[in-house]
């Protein structure tokens, strides 16, 4: 216990150097930025991000991309208040209680509401981040070879099957991800693999199959689409404040929406985009002024903000305790951990505990940097939700094409790169899945070890693979994770659905949620 | 659901990347085989699922083209040219270095996309300063060069 407080006081210490502290507030300003653009996702944008993080410190690094992870987030709440179109599919029920305060000549207090409710999400999810992940992580002491291979598998039914239309596309996605992991040298032996010359000794680089996959395909999708006039952004006058009155309505609306943010966070595999409808209907249900939804309510607003970045702490502790993240910008986020040196489980938490746990103080002070820069920020960031596709496509462009350059300074990783766009592009034209594609490209080689090892020690038999109860609990939670997006599919649905009552029919909540998405 | 013509090619590429992969696993060493096989097992046996998944909905459902869905709204020429534009940025890259081809690429991206000049401008200005801030003086990243200014400069 104290060993853990020590190291809790010692990250706080190392997160608070200047150049930790500048990082909050670059990468929050970026995040929100990023955010607040139709068009740009939290994915895209650590993607886009995480070549500039290589050189800086492991801790550092996380930092920053846990700072655009959370200003992301936040940032589309505020396109989504002021022109009715949210940044990112997180605020699609900000959109609903925002713009109707905006109509009402409330935007000032609406994007405050948004703030205060984020920042409040936030931290209180660093609560579970701290309390849980080094608890979740003692579990994968236990894990030998053969549970390391179906935990990888676990890993890919989650985000293979939530993230996708079609469960079976979802799973081919991670297949091929996992075919592509194989190129480069075999592990074990040094034997050359479908590796059609040299470069490809060390594999497939991930963080140029993440930009392309992330990044590189978003520029051809805006591309294809007509180039689009954004609706002016609302001016306003009104006072970015909540009375003390009405910080106290929003108190409960806040707690629930966390527990509820945090746990759906948690769970590998649904996202904010979920959280924060269940955030808006939950605040509604336990309202005691529901005439005001679908009016402008404050506490529909805070619902949806607080659960939304009630799952940005959650969704880290999957990631870093198993090696398991729930959704594409967490996935993102596990390719900087793994390009750093670094793997998710006990580890992070004995070897490399000052560096997680500053990565932890880290996160606590971007939320402060996310209410800060928010707040002074609003009206200039409103201005640059405008920003045309026209421009954002070039411009992208270029950012992918230095940022996979910057890696190994070779003009062959900007080719994977433009190659990855090109079968990102495709791959979500045609309902795959992108997101499994990367994970797949991660633990495809973690996967491998842990069968071949497990087959070693067997001398080649197969039962080995189902040897311990644990094998058999993961083998059980694949079967989960398969089978979990027909449940996700209808609690999504439900929520919608019942958000669709306040937003005035499904036609509107449609219209706001049809922004594509990575 | 209908099934939709568009799923064929993705069908058929994956028993294509299927095939590609099997036939060189099969030039491997047994003790390397064993990975790549799990792997290539397992997409074929999704993409067979899938197929027949796509032939129970053709039967009950019918069949639809799935283009119309796919490639709605899609403005051809934008983004092709857009395409083509990334791929000869790539090339000029090698040849001319990264400042003078990012300055050519923004440019007549900007100008094709009907973005007003002086708009163009601060953009092209804006983004090359952020790269050579950002990216050359403060990670240290020494962008390409070119041949042909290597060749010039020597």
């Amino acid at each position: 216990m104290l060993e853990t407080l020590s190291l809790m006081g010692a990250g706080f210490l190392n997160a608070l150097t200047p150049i930790n502290l500048l990082m909050m507030a670059a990468g929050v300003a970026m995040g929100i930025i990023i955010g607040c653009m139709p068009g740009l996702s939290a994915a895209m944008g650590v993607a886009l991000m995480l070549p500039m993080t290589f050189t800086m410190k492991p801790e550092t690094g996380l930092i920053v991309l846990g700072a655009i992870y959370c200003g992301a987030i936040f940032g589309g709440s505020i396109s989504a208040i002021l022109i009715h179109t949210p940044g990112t599919p997180a605020s699609a029920a900000t959109a609903i209680e925002g713009y109707q305060m905006t109509l009402r000549g409330q935007a000032g207090k609406a994007l405050f509401t948004a703030c205060y409710a984020s920042f409040w999400g936030g931290l209180l999810s660093c609560v579970s981040l701290y309390f849980f992940s080094p608890l979740l992580a003692k579990l994968t002491l236990k894990f030998m070879s053969a549970e390391y291979f179906w935990l990888s598998i676990f890993g890919l039914t989650i985000i293979a099957g939530v993230s996708s239309k079609s469960i079976v596309k979802g799973l081919m996605s991670g297949a091929l991800g996992l075919l592509i992991s194989t190129i480069g040298l075999d592990p074990i032996t040094g034997v050359k693999r479908f590796m059609p010359s040299s470069y490809f000794a060390e594999g497939i680089n991930t963080t140029c199959a993440l930009i392309g996959l992330f990044s590189m395909s978003q520029v051809f999708i805006l591309a294809e689409k007509k180039i689009k006039a954004r609706a002016q952004a609302t001016k306003f006058s009104d006072k970015m404040s909540l009375s003390r009155e009405e910080r106290k309505i929003l108190r409960p609306t806040i707690v629930r929406s966390w527990i509820i943010g945090n746990l759906i966070g948690i769970l590998p595999g649904a996202g904010a985009s979920i959280a924060c409808f269940l955030g808006y209907n939950t605040s509604r249900q336990f309202s005691k002024h529901k005439e005001m939804f679908g009016k402008g309510s404050i506490e529909g607003v805070a619902g949806s903000e607080a659960a939304n970045n009630a799952v940005t702490g959650g969704s880290l502790i999957p990631t870093l305790t198993l090696g398991i993240p729930g959704e594409s910008v967490t996935a993102v986020l596990m390719g900087g951990l793994v390009i750093q040196g670094l793997t998710p489980g006990p580890e992070l938490f004995g070897k490399y505990a000052p560096m997680t746990y500053t990565f932890f103080a880290g996160f606590v002070l971007v939320q402060f940097f996310m209410l800060g820069i928010g707040l002074i920020g609003c009206r200039g960031f409103a201005q640059i939700s405008r920003l045309s596709d026209a421009i954002l496509i070039p411009c992208v462009t270029v950012l992918c094409f230095v940022g996979s350059y910057a890696i190994h300074k070779n003009i062959m990783d900007i080719v994977v790169m433009l190659s990855f766009g090109v079968l990102g592009y495709l791959m979500r034209k045609l309902d795959l899945n992108t997101a499994a594609v990367v994970l797949a490209l991660i633990l495809g080689p973690i996967g491998e070890k842990g069968l071949r090892n497990a087959l070693r020690t067997s001398r080649g038999s197969i039962s080995v693979l189902f040897s311990s109860v644990v094998c058999w609990v993961l083998i059980a939670l694949c079967i989960f994770g398969i089978l979990s997006p027909i449940f996700m599919n209808k609690l999504e649905k439900k929520a919608e659905a019942d958000a669709a009552e306040n937003a005035g029919g499904m036609d509107e909540l449609e219209k706001l949620t049809e922004e594509d998405s990575v | 659901m209908k099934m939709k013509k568009t799923d064929i090619g993705v069908v058929v590429f994956m028993y294509i990347v299927c095939g590609y992969f099997y036939y060189h696993m099969t030039k491997l060493k047994a003790s390397s085989q064993t990975y790549p096989r799990f792997t290539i097992i397992l997409l074929f046996g999704l993409t067979t699922l899938y197929l027949i998944q796509m032939i129970v909905a053709a039967k009950k459902h019918g069949v639809e083209s799935g283009v119309d869905e796919v490639f709605k709204d899609f403005q051809a020429a934008q983004f092709f040219v857009c395409l083509i534009a990334a791929i000869l940025y790539l090339v000029c890259i090698y040849f001319f270095g990264f400042y003078i081809s990012t300055v050519l690429f923004m440019a007549v991206v900007l100008l094709y996309l009907k973005v007003p000049p002086l708009y163009s401008a601060i953009t092209v200005v804006v983004i090359v300063a952020l790269i050579y801030f950002a990216f050359q003086r403060f990670l240290g990243v020494k962008l390409p060069v070119g041949t042909v200014m290597k060749a010039l400069g020597k």
